[in-house]
């Protein structure tokens, strides 16, 4: 299978660009890692600012997410990470008392100040993630082995990735140094984390993944595959392809600027092939939206038979 | 002439908002060459310049004060005196530089705080900082009389709402209450001394006992500053409410673009800031009519292949013929759905990306033609 080698990793953060298809990416590959056996949590980052209803619900039918895990779909649980409950989770762990970290947190001063402090946002995000990568089965096996983060526009994305490295530089000891230590074991060894890139082959966004690419090496985050999604199918065969030439008039048509578009996605898909070290999945485009577009793309991750790419052979 | 074309002649300063990945910077960066080809001084701010724009404008990260374009170049793009273009990527860190310089009378006495630890992680991390800069930024170069217009693309955001909220996000951390319960308790009386106390067990259980003191140290040198920063804040958003302000929402045709194009619109209402108007970039509704391919394209005696050319050339001609067709959809909703005042302008998309003055510029000319612009009758 096509992500054979990102589903022995326990945590998978997919970053990318808006508008370039993060998140069906990120659903696909959920559905996908489950269908092949995979206990799969899928998150997302919640946005303090607008609350706005959740894109990732949206690919499983839902409205928003919930902060505790539910089943999206077989084997497929979600959340979103929020401050608040990473905040809770942390103090309760550092108290050993819940009813304390409650209490705190139910004081409204020191809840705003949890919600825009200096990086207390982005800190209780990343401990709500390792609190989650923590959670055992009675058996002693992970709850979840397999976790994806959809990743917010490339800023946050970084600012959340060099989080520890930041914020190590100011608290050397306690108990969030200790946390932040063990998140980027998680997050850095590239054995059990990694960040996926995603993309369109069209040459601007490209360049930009490039430097999402180096952005994310420099905070330690290995990258370990890059998708170039909605790369348009050829309908050509070679021969017809020959022919084309003949039959193409000079004046404006339609179908020349697919053929363009065409064109523009092969070289940037092959800059893109030739500049990245990571390996490229290349998806095909289908012609669907949300959650058609989540069942397409799952089954093409899955080397299945994947659905009519809008009547293109 | 359109609204937008009226803006650039008349507003001072004009603010572009959108999610990530709309080109709302190249779109900025349009407007700026379209007003400084019309005889205005122009300086556009961005957050986010993407490499090949930066080059195109001449603007590097880290300078310490705007770039001007090359003469030779702003002759390239159609810009003469009085014309001119100027363009500064800002730096979030420099900016609350030259404000703590410029609130702390005593230089020596700036120095100190600029050289706090916290400080200097700080000022990218604090939620609406970045947003707070840009802001800052804007209102310096708006009262220096340099420029006619000054255009601000606002830092990048998975959602356009976020730069309208971030005084608020800022303003909440730089209340006064929530200070107080990070200063040390000098007295162990007065308001809030149970909360600070808790609050003070709770930060030093959180942060270790070292870390808390270092914050402290920060938040006491800091929250006469923080407490300046927050006055300015308010008197900036009551100074975009002004009549020479407008906001552009920039967006792109995905099926969500109504949606959020219509939340941002009420927002921006309550918020009781001036929406101009809303670029849908990438739009292939105003595309030509042009032939569809056809078998009188067969040239004589066609073999196997030609058929098979045609044939697949068609699926091509049909997919593209279905995408203008929703396109023109999604436009018709939107001007039917804005509010009277809105202008709504359509943007093709620009085959290959715009990374030079020369794309700059053909994009700011379609932006200007009035039979590009749509608003409800």
């Amino acid at each position: 299978m096509a992500l054979q080698p990102i589903l022995d990793r326990r945590v998978v953060l997919v970053a990318g660009k808006g508008g370039v298809g993060r998140t069906t990416t990120t659903a696909a590959m959920a559905r996908a890692a489950a269908a092949s056996g995979k206990r799969v949590l899928v998150t997302e980052i919640e946005e303090p600012a607008t609350q706005a209803q959740s894109s990732l619900a949206r690919m499983f039918g839902r409205e928003v997410l919930p902060t505790r895990p539910v089943l999206l779909a077989p084997g497929v649980h979600g959340c979103m990470l929020s401050t608040e409950m990473g905040t809770e989770r942390f103090l309760a762990d550092v108290f050993k008392i819940q009813t304390l970290a409650r209490l705190a947190l139910r004081n409204a001063a020191l809840r705003r100040l949890l919600h825009a402090g200096p990086s207390f946002h982005e800190m209780g995000v990343f401990y709500h993630l390792l609190h989650l990568i923590r959670e055992e089965l009675p058996d002693g096996r992970p709850r979840f082995d397999f976790i994806l983060v959809d990743m917010p526009a490339t800023g946050h994305a970084l600012a959340l990735t060099g989080l520890p490295d930041i914020l190590l530089r100011l608290v050397r000891r306690g108990p969030i140094a200790a946390a932040l230590r063990e998140g980027q074991g998680w997050l850095n060894d590239p054995h059990t984390g990694c960040a996926v890139v995603v993309t369109i082959p069209e040459p601007l966004p490209v360049t930009e993944a490039l430097e999402l690419v180096e952005g994310l090496q420099a905070t330690h985050m290995a990258v370990c595959c890059m998708v170039a999604n909605r790369v348009p199918v050829d309908p050509f065969d070679e021969e017809a392809r020959a022919a084309l030439a003949d039959i193409l008039p000079d004046g404006p048509l339609y179908g020349k600027e697919e053929l363009a578009r065409i064109e523009r996605a092969r070289t940037s898909l092959e800059r893109l092939q030739k500049s990245a070290e990571a390996r490229v999945i290349a998806v095909p485009e289908f012609e669907a939206d949300g959650r058609e577009a989540v069942d397409a793309m799952a089954a093409f991750f899955l080397g299945q038979e994947f659905p009519s790419t809008g009547g293109l052979p | 002439m359109s609204l937008l074309g009226q803006h650039l002649r008349q507003k001072l300063v004009i603010i572009c908002c959108g999610a990530g990945g709309v080109g709302k910077t190249t779109t900025s960066a349009a407007l700026a060459v379209a007003a400084a080809q019309d005889g205005r001084r122009v300086l556009v701010l961005t957050t986010d310049p993407s490499k090949r724009l930066a080059e195109a404008l001449g603007v590097t990260a880290n300078t310490p004060d705007p770039v001007r374009v090359r003469p030779e170049r702003e002759a390239e793009a159609g810009i003469r005196p009085p014309g001119a273009l100027s363009a500064w990527m800002l730096d979030p860190k420099l900016v609350s530089d030259a404000t703590v310089r410029r609130l702390v009378k005593d230089p020596q006495r700036a120095r100190e705080l600029m050289d706090n630890p916290i400080y200097q992680q700080v000022t990218q991390m604090i939620a609406g900082m970045q947003e707070y800069t840009a802001m800052e930024a804007l209102h310096g170069f708006v009262a220096r009389d340099e420029y006619d217009l000054v255009i601000l693309d606002t830092p990048p955001a998975r959602n356009a709402l976020n730069f309208l909220d971030a005084p608020r996000r800022l303003g909440e951390f730089l209340d006064g209450r929530i200070f107080q319960m990070l200063l040390p308790d000098r007295d162990g009386r007065g308001f809030g001394g149970t909360t600070r106390r808790m609050a003070g067990r709770v930060l030093s259980g959180v942060f270790g006992e070292e870390f808390y003191a270092d914050l402290q140290v920060f938040f006491s040198a800091f929250s006469s500053i923080f407490a300046q920063l927050n006055g300015n804040a308010q008197r900036m958003r009551q100074r975009m409410q002004q009549d020479d302000v407008v906001f552009l929402l920039v967006t792109s045709p995905v099926r969500t673009a109504l949606d959020d194009a219509l939340y941002f619109e009420d927002r921006i209402r309550e918020l009781e800031l001036p929406l101009g108007g809303l670029i849908l970039n990438r739009s292939r509704h105003l595309a030509e009519h042009r032939p569809m391919p056809g078998p009188e394209l067969l040239p004589p005696h066609a073999t196997d292949a030609h058929h098979r050319a045609l044939k697949a050339l068609q699926k091509l001609a049909e997919r593209e013929r279905r995408h203008e067709a929703e396109h023109r959809e999604l436009v018709d909703t939107l001007v039917q759905h804005a509010a009277k005042d809105i202008e709504v302008l359509t943007v093709p998309e620009f085959p290959g990306g715009i990374d030079d003055l020369e794309g700059l510029g053909a994009l700011a000319r379609w932006l200007l033609d009035d039979a590009h612009a749509r608003v409800r009758d």
